[in-house]
């Protein structure tokens, strides 16, 4: 009962870095950018729904304007970051996407305080399902549902739809993939707005999990979305969702038998550090 | 040839400029500068706020009252973003500008950073709130307005062992400076108090999510949990555990001191205890003018933080008053002759490490405030370290 808790609370966990992560490897997938800034719009959902709730909308709503202001604030990011620097080295871009996520941090905390925010009203948060003593909140089922979800659309999209395709070409041979009518450029935007209204999302319930949005929430999650991206394969979608659950359980485990030895946190980049020795392709067949 | 006379203009104007700041001003009297370091950004710019702001109440306060030996206080405030490697530049660039004394408004690892650089060059310094044992054996020249962690740990062992009568406890430590002390002092009197600690976890910092440490005291069951942390880890961790089924006691600390951690937690908080400086019930006018005033200048209800920061200002102030002048040796002399002084967190005295001794306040969250539950005073048990 208490090993199987353990695996749900990290199964949970998994789902939201399987949701930060997806963004990530879409995003590199596409542009060979590892997105450090991601976490800006994930603090972004956050704040947007917090204060949305906070003034009297349900939090449905609420989680609905987070996406979308997440999703708007993504393809802007692209627009203004990243499309200037594309023909300059990679380290280029990474270092501004750094540098974007710290200066953000600490735009949040000039506009919204350093307090941090809380919901006035949890709802989701204090009721959920009993499922026989394991008492999981609503909250915790919208993350795993969500990601879940995420992840199939994604898949289906990939494979099933024409602009999915397009996506796929866009990445093996821009040219030949303009030459077929597909704009590389629109490719990229939608990227950029469906990585980030996911990571919106996750924002939102991560602050509602936690009934707490702080400027730097994004933080370790983006950093450790890193991880999870390089250790599931760059670019593969199935492999992120694996290693963001394997690295969630892992997580949860090491909390209680590891807290002496491995401070939490760091329990994912020793993984990345002894898997990537082991195998420096990643965990899954790459692309 | 105009670009001649323009340099030449703006030569003499600096000059004049210069000149005029170095001769004093007639008749405004010179202000006493007191440095003072925060966290004002970073993971801690909550607890930084509170700590400016209580500061500022207390020099506002003693201004207005004709200010110190008939000279204004003057705060020189500093971002230190609680972390040790700027804490020390900080309190280096505050050592040259000119003050007499300084207050670490941060926590234990930037103070105890600081506390070196300041006793070396003897310049009086006090620790409003950071609790770590080293900071104070730094130097003579270091006290301390708070109790010690480990003092405030063997405070919440009588608590739960005696007054709460609870035996089985599970500890859930912050692995800091401030957690590990607190766990220290409990684990040191727990056996006293016939409590038996069926476990023991850590976690750090950054950490908002405790699913697996909530499943595994659940496993537990425990009477109550001793849990150390800070308003923003501490409001996600009770309200995980009341959400994940835990009914036992729980019992925090100063960290807990604040209003957001109700905010965050809000049902899930009532019933908390918290040991800590500050009683919001308090019948002492030093205290209640605090709490009224502190209100009033921020918008939002006094913590700890607050009152300990308000706290050493005051305690230097009239350790200026009492040493006639701010020469570092004998405001060193009347710090540590003071005795009974009246602040908003009790009558400060200090013994010959720098510490205090101060009876601890037990609060709990009731309809969304903290009042007061309890006091224990022990000189014995509580007693601070003399050297």
């Amino acid at each position: 009962m208490f090993y199987f808790e353990l695996l749900v609370a990290g199964l949970v966990q998994g789902a939201m870095y399987a949701m930060m992560a997806l963004g990530l490897t879409l995003i590199y997938g596409l542009l060979r950018i590892l997105h450090i800034a991601h976490a800006a719009v994930f603090t972004l959902g956050g704040y947007v729904g917090v204060l949305a709730a906070n003034s009297g909308l349900p939090l449905a709503a609420a989680a609905a304007l987070a996406v979308l202001a997440a999703a708007a604030a993504g393809p802007v990011v692209y627009g203004t970051v990243y499309r200037p620097l594309l023909d300059k080295p990679p380290y280029v871009a990474l270092i501004a996407s750094i540098g974007l996520l710290i200066a953000m941090e600490d735009g949040f905390r000039l506009l919204f305080g350093p307090y941090g925010l809380s919901f006035a009203e949890n709802p989701w948060f204090v009721s959920g399902p009993d499922l026989g003593g394991i008492f999981l909140n609503w909250v915790q089922i919208a993350l795993g549902l969500s990601a879940l979800v995420a992840i199939a659309g994604l898949g289906l999209f990939a494979v099933g739809s024409r602009t999915g395709v397009a996506w796929r070409a866009t990445v093996d041979d821009p040219e030949i993939a303009m030459s077929f009518g597909v704009s590389p450029e629109r490719v990229r935007l939608l990227a950029f707005a469906l990585a980030s209204a996911l990571a919106g999302l996750a924002g939102f319930l991560v602050g509602l999990l936690n009934n707490l949005i702080e400027p730097g929430m994004g933080n370790i999650t983006s950093y450790k979305g890193l991880a999870i991206v390089v250790l599931g394969g760059l670019g593969n979608v199935p492999g992120t969702l694996w290693a963001s659950l394997l690295l969630g359980v892992a997580e949860s485990f090491g909390t209680i038998y590891l807290d002496r030895i491995l401070d939490r946190d760091a329990i994912a980049f020793f993984i990345l550090v002894v898997v990537l020795m082991w195998r420096p392709q990643g965990l899954a067949r790459g692309r | 040839m105009a670009t001649r006379r323009l340099v030449t203009g703006l030569l003499l104007g600096t000059a004049t400029v210069l000149a005029g700041a170095w001769i004093p001003g007639a008749g405004a009297a010179e202000s006493i500068r007191i440095g003072f370091h925060a966290p004002l950004t970073g993971f801690a710019a909550g607890d930084g706020k509170s700590a400016r702001l209580g500061a500022e109440l207390a020099v506002e306060q003693i201004n207005a009252a004709g200010g110190v030996l008939g000279r204004p206080l003057e705060l020189v405030t500093y971002d230190d973003q609680a972390k040790p490697d700027q804490a020390v530049p900080v309190a280096n660039k505050l050592l040259g500008e000119g003050i007499r004394a300084a207050i670490s408004g941060s926590y234990s690892g930037a103070t105890r950073a600081a506390a070196a650089v300041f006793q070396q060059a003897k310049m009086p310094y006090l620790s409003a709130y950071a609790i770590h044992p080293d900071i104070t054996r730094t130097g003579e020249y270091v006290f301390r307005t708070a109790s010690m962690g480990e003092v405030q740990g063997r405070g919440g062992a009588k608590l739960i062992g005696e007054i709460l009568g609870r035996k089985k406890v599970v500890l859930i430590t912050l692995d800091n400076d401030f957690g590990q002390s607190l766990a220290r002092g409990f684990k040191e009197k727990a056996g006293d108090f016939g409590i038996e600690i069926l476990n023991e976890y850590t976690y750090s910092i950054k950490q908002r999510q405790f699913g697996a440490i909530v499943a595994s005291v659940k496993r537990d069951a425990p009477e109550a949990i001793y849990a150390s942390g800070y308003f923003f880890t501490a409001g996600p961790l009770v309200s995980q555990l009341r959400a994940g089924g835990v009914r036992a006691t729980i019992v925090g600390q100063e960290g807990y001191d604040s209003q957001n951690f109700i905010d965050i937690a809000k049902a899930a908080a009532e019933g908390v205890l918290i040991t800590t400086a500050l009683d919001r019930d308090s019948d002492r006018p030093e205290v209640r003018t605090f709490i009224e005033a502190f209100e009033k200048k921020a918008g939002f209800p006094a913590d700890m933080v607050a009152a300990s920061t308000y706290a050493a200002v005051q305690v230097l102030a009239q350790a200026f008053e009492r040493a006639g002048g701010t020469d570092g040796a004998a405001v060193r002399e009347a710090l540590a002759g003071t005795r009974d002084f009246p602040t908003a967190i009790g009558p400060i005295t200090f013994n010959a490490l720098g510490e205090i001794y101060k009876p601890i306040q037990v609060q709990v969250v009731k309809d969304g405030r903290f009042r007061r539950y309890a006091v224990i005073d022990d000189p014995v048990l509580l007693a601070p370290p003399a050297e």
